[in-house]
This record gives structure tokens, sequence and C-alpha cells, in this order.
């Protein structure tokens, strides 16, 4: 048996988890909501008719991966990253790893979790957990979803970590292999706002940002011409709280943890104003949370209507309105 | 260190859960403090849609912000659960 000894902490998303875990556990204090803010973690895109998407759907924060590589970049942190074509010489690679007792993230599909109740697991290529030893043919595993340390059998690993389909992991893993003793938080949670308010307001992508949500708004009412039948369209419309509460968003699809940076940061900064826009960020997510609630509600009484979708539409603009006006200051205060 | 829930307090959570996903047909007493809310082992058996109605709902009766999901996961798996969390959240304010 060889376990690393180390500090299970759950965490509000996979990603960012994993990274603040691996990194507390190197020595280094810094809070899930500070690596999600510095890393320019919140985001809003828009998919209408995209070739990777059967369905309409959209996302709220940046792509997998930028959480990693951001904060890197931002704080001078080293990571060293591998991916496999071939599953035995992925697992193998971890198996050493452990040897020299580093814990690892590994990137995997969400549905081999077998320590997670069944009806949760669902296909995700992109759900990262740490590994962080080995006992006998079961690997233990750090997941921040989960309240403890747990065990996984050797074989589910192996299929999460070497799993088919969009995203497929590829065996990928990350650790930190240097962290510098001096990191000046000021200057990278400046930066990552800065681009943050970037993505939301400027970027000259008609889907990204605020441009997004509007255009969600828009075309909300056009989702009944992709669905096959009132069942289809009910559980994509459903789906909108999936994404925005329950795949490991903090709630509210991120705008809670950026609420949350927003507060931290105002300390470390010394800048009471982000206090207040930090509890204004809390509303915006309340907000959001009206949004997921009502999708859920009429996705699941079938009211799939016009007026329903229009609704919608409406209270996505809503959205887009307020975190307009919120970043505008967001980013006249940086 | 937190206290243990009243019956009283458990009790309310009953009712607004009932009341909140506009339950007919159970009453607060059949529910069970300890079993799993979403599942078949409850006289509830709720699914995801009715797990953000009562997030939503805590926030409204006891000001209590359950903004991570994971965490929520936890928090309303039972009675017991909610009962020791909103005790545990008014602990916090209190302090």
């Amino acid at each position: 048996m060889n376990t690393i000894p180390y500090k299970h902490k759950m965490a509000a998303h996979c990603e960012s988890g994993a990274v603040t875990s691996l990194l507390n556990n190197a020595g280094l204090d810094i809070s899930e909501p500070l690596v999600f803010g510095i890393s320019s973690g919140i985001f809003f895109a828009y998919f209408h008719k995209m070739k990777s998407f059967a369905f309409p759907t959209f996302i709220v924060r940046n792509k997998p991966g930028s959480i990693r590589n951001n904060l890197a970049k931002r704080l001078g942190i080293k990571f060293h990253a591998e991916k496999f074509n071939n599953p035995e010489e992925g697992m193998k690679r971890l198996d050493e790893l452990l040897v020299k007792n580093i814990p690892v993230a590994v990137q995997v599909d969400f549905f081999y979790m077998d320590y997670l109740p069944e009806w949760e697991r669902v296909h995700i290529n992109v759900h990262f957990i740490v590994v962080v030893g080995k006992s006998g043919s079961k690997y233990i595993i750090s997941d921040s979803y989960f309240p403890n340390l747990v065990e996984l059998e050797s074989a589910s690993l192996r299929k999460a970590r070497f799993a088919g389909g969009n995203m497929s992991p590829k065996g990928f893993f990350f650790y930190p292999e240097y962290i510098p003793k001096e990191i000046d938080y000021k200057k990278a949670i400046l930066k990552g706002t800065k681009k943050a308010c970037f993505y939301m307001l400027k970027i000259p992508i008609p889907f990204v940002g605020i441009k997004g949500i509007r255009m969600f708004a828009r075309k909300i009412v056009e989702w009944p011409t992709f669905a096959r039948d009132t069942e289809h369209l009910s559980h994509e419309i459903m789906k909108i709280n999936i994404l925005l509460e329950d795949q490991g968003t903090g709630g509210a699809g991120f705008r809670f943890m950026y609420a949350t940076f927003l507060q931290q940061a105002s300390v470390i900064l010394g800048k009471p104003e982000w206090s207040e826009l930090s509890k204004e960020m809390m509303e915006i997510g309340d907000g959001w949370r009206e949004i997921s609630l009502f999708a859920a509600r009429i996705g699941k009484n079938r009211e799939l209507g016009l007026d329903r979708l229009k609704e919608l539409g409406n209270m996505l603009n809503g959205r887009a309105d307020v975190e307009e006006r919120f970043f505008r200051r967001l980013k006249n205060s940086i | 260190m937190t206290k243990e829930p009243s019956p009283e307090l458990k009790l309310e959570i009953k009712k607004m859960i009932i009341e909140t996903l506009n339950i007919t047909d159970i009453k607060p007493e059949d529910v069970d403090d300890e079993k799993p809310l979403f599942g078949s082992d409850n006289a509830l058996t709720l699914d995801s849609v009715d797990a953000i109605e009562i997030i939503m709902a805590l926030q409204r009766t006891y000001g209590i912000r359950i903004a991570d999901q994971s965490l929520a996961r936890y928090v309303i798996r039972s009675v017991n659960s909610i009962a020791e969390f909103i005790l545990t959240e008014q602990e916090k304010n209190n302090l």
C-alpha cells in the first residue's frame, strides 16, 4: 500500500478544486475562489449551431484547462502535464509518480467514479480527481465532490482515464512541479479580473460574454425547432438548470464563487468597493438561480409554449443587463 | 459545538418542503428524519428540480444561501442533515 499523506477538502468545482487541493497540499495557501478569479474563470458563451453540439447549449466558465494554465501564468507556478495514447503506459506512469509520493490530478469520465451514487453519474469526460495512493488493485482518490478520500478499482480508473468520445481524457494528468516562494497576488488578481472583464464585455465574438447572454435570450424561442418532440425539448430546457447548478459550478453558474473571489480580493487589494461588488455579484447569482428554477419547472411540467420561452428569454436579458452594468463597474475599479 | 436539532425544527423543515413542493398526499409526520429525501426509501421521493426548489426555500425561510452545489448535495440529503446545517449556519451568524 502506498498512500501519500493528503489533506482532502470538498470544493465547488472539480478543476479549480483539484488545482487548489494540489497546491494546498504542496504548501501554497490559496482558496478555490482565488484560483477561479485569478484564472479568469467567470465566462459565458452560447452555442446555437455548432458541429460539436447536437442541440444549442451554453457554458458559464472558461474552457477546461484554462484555470490551470491561466493560474500558472499569473502566479509563476509550473505544472507538469502528460497525455497518453497507450493506456498501459498511462497507468504505469501514474504508478511511478505515486511511488515517488507525488499526488496527481487526472482527467476522467465522471461516469466511472463508482463511489458516487449511480443516479449522479453521467458521461462527462472533463472531470478532475486527485490520485493520492494505491492499495492493491485500488487507487486512493481525492474527489472534490465527495466528503472524504475514497477508493476506486484500477479497472474503473483506467476506463475513466481512457474513455472515448468528445474531449476524451487520453490519460491526461498534471501536478505542480514548481511553486515560487514569493507570489504577487495583487498583480495576479488585477490581471485575472481585467481579462474576465474583457471576456464579458469586449471580446469581439457575438456569442461570448454579455453578447452571448443576449443571443441566448433571443434564440431560446427557436429551441423547439431543434427538438425531436416535447420530451426532448423538456429534457434540454431542464438541462439549463443542470448546467447552471449541478455541474460543479459552485451555484448559479459560478457567479457565487466569483462573488467570494471578489470578497477575498477586496481584502488582499485593500479595495472596500470590491466587497460591495461581491454582494452585488451574489444578488446577480440569485437571479441566475431563479432562471435555473424557472427552466427546471417549465421543463418538468412540459410548459414549453412560446410564451414560457419568451419569459425565459426576458429573464436572461435581465441577467445580461445587470451583468453588463456590473462588469463595467468592476473594470472601472481596477 | 452545534446543538442537537429540535423536533420542532425538523417538523418546520418537513412542512417547508411539503409546502414548497406543493405535495398534497403526504403529511410532515410521514417523512422520516434520517432516510434520504432523494430515492425511494422515504415517503418523499424528490428529484433534482425539487432540490433547487428546496435550496431556494431555505434561502427565503432561513436566510441561508447554499452557494455550493456539491455542498448542497450533502445538506439536503435528509431532514436531519438540513436541520444540522441550519443550526451550524445560525451559530456562525451569531458569532
